[in-house]
């Protein structure tokens, strides 16, 4: 009874995904002109060079024109970096750090960690600054930033980050984006609104808010993975 | 001259894709763990290093950011399979040959008693 009961609600799922699937023809031209939009796919790529002045329009479409929605990401990620923290943080005597690493890393790695680790920074920095020109933006750079630490964590024994610094970089940038978001409200209409000069297309300072945002979402990704990085790194197991 | 730049970056591309394969062959036919990082990765930097290089030369306007790239291939390739064999070792992987040479043994055991 219980199996068919299944197999009549996996027809029925079937059956609904089915039926619209079936009636979008396959390899048609969905978007349509480019130049008179009736999609809303062409209209983002028609209107995102002239009214914003953004070169990547995955950006503008995340930060400007569901930049709301973006908010509601980062503070899911701010979510699950506390929910972690929350659960493997114990509170620790003064100067004492427990540690899964056991023997040290070699002097080959830690010369050459040593080398890249400066790089990598750049590296992550550039992809975020650049979020509105080229692939990328402030998630991905935020992420690059953490694997350099990750790095610097694994080859030295004694490199911690500082928790306190994190929490403060991680605040600044949440409460950057909610005041840029209600600057919008002030000046302009919406929440999030583009208020500021966007400036010339491929320019680094175009875009209005946007190049803005995304800095500020990458300082906040870059603190929150690294804190979690190092509060897994320093559990000790028993 | 442009042209002899052009020619010089295209072998190095032949160069590098020659050595990728031989790379991806090695890792198919080498028996353990320890060879075939060796196959992989040193035949992966000169093949990544030299494709990277003769674009560079294809290109002139492109030559210093190829250059930058190489030079990171340089560090940062040998340094993973460096990291990657040592932690096997650790991880009690025995060499293929281990009776005939493991000259990183004694060395090993003589860390584990500091």
């Amino acid at each position: 009874m219980k199996k068919l009961l299944v197999l009549l609600l996996l027809a029925v799922v079937g059956y609904s995904l089915y039926k619209p699937l079936s009636q979008v023809e396959f390899g048609a031209d969905r978007i349509g002109d480019i130049e008179n939009p009736t999609t809303v796919g062409a209209y983002y790529l028609s209107h995102t060079p002239s009214d914003l002045s953004v070169a990547n329009v995955i950006t503008a479409i995340v930060v400007n024109y569901r930049g709301f929605d973006t908010l509601g990401e980062v503070s899911v990620l701010f979510l699950a970096a506390t929910g972690i923290g929350s659960i493997l943080y114990r509170r620790r005597k003064e100067g004492e750090h427990s540690e899964t690493i056991t023997q040290p890393s070699s002097q080959l790695l830690q010369a050459g960690a040593k080398l890249i680790y400066p790089a990598i920074l750049v590296l992550g920095a550039y992809v975020f600054i650049h979020g509105h020109l080229t692939p990328g933006g402030g998630f991905q750079g935020g992420a690059i930033i953490a694997t350099g630490f990750l790095l610097m964590m694994m080859s030295y024994k004694d490199f911690h980050m500082n928790h306190t610094v994190l929490t403060w970089v991680e605040s600044l940038a949440g409460i950057t984006f909610v005041s840029v978001g209600i600057g919008g409200l002030i000046v302009g209409k919406t929440f999030l609104e583009n208020f500021l000069a966007i400036g010339t297309l491929n320019d680094l300072f175009s875009g209005g808010i946007i190049p803005i945002i995304y800095i500020a979402v990458g300082f906040k990704v870059a603190a929150e993975l690294a804190g979690v990085l190092d509060t897994l790194l320093s559990i000790k197991e028993k | 001259m442009m042209e002899i730049l052009e020619y010089i970056g295209l072998a190095m591309v032949l160069i590098g894709g020659l050595f990728l394969f031989l790379g991806a062959l090695g890792i198919y036919r080498m028996p353990d763990v320890y060879n075939r990082l060796q196959a992989g990765t040193k035949a992966s930097t000169m093949g990544a290093m030299s494709v990277i290089m003769g674009v560079g030369f294809i290109e002139p306007d492109w030559f210093f950011k190829s250059l930058i790239i190489v030079v990171f291939i340089a560090i940062a390739n040998p340094l993973s399979s460096h990291a990657l064999a040592r932690g096997a070792y650790r991880a009690s992987l025995t060499p293929f040959m281990k009776k005939k040479m493991d000259a990183y043994e004694k060395e090993f055991q003589q860390k584990k008693e500091d």
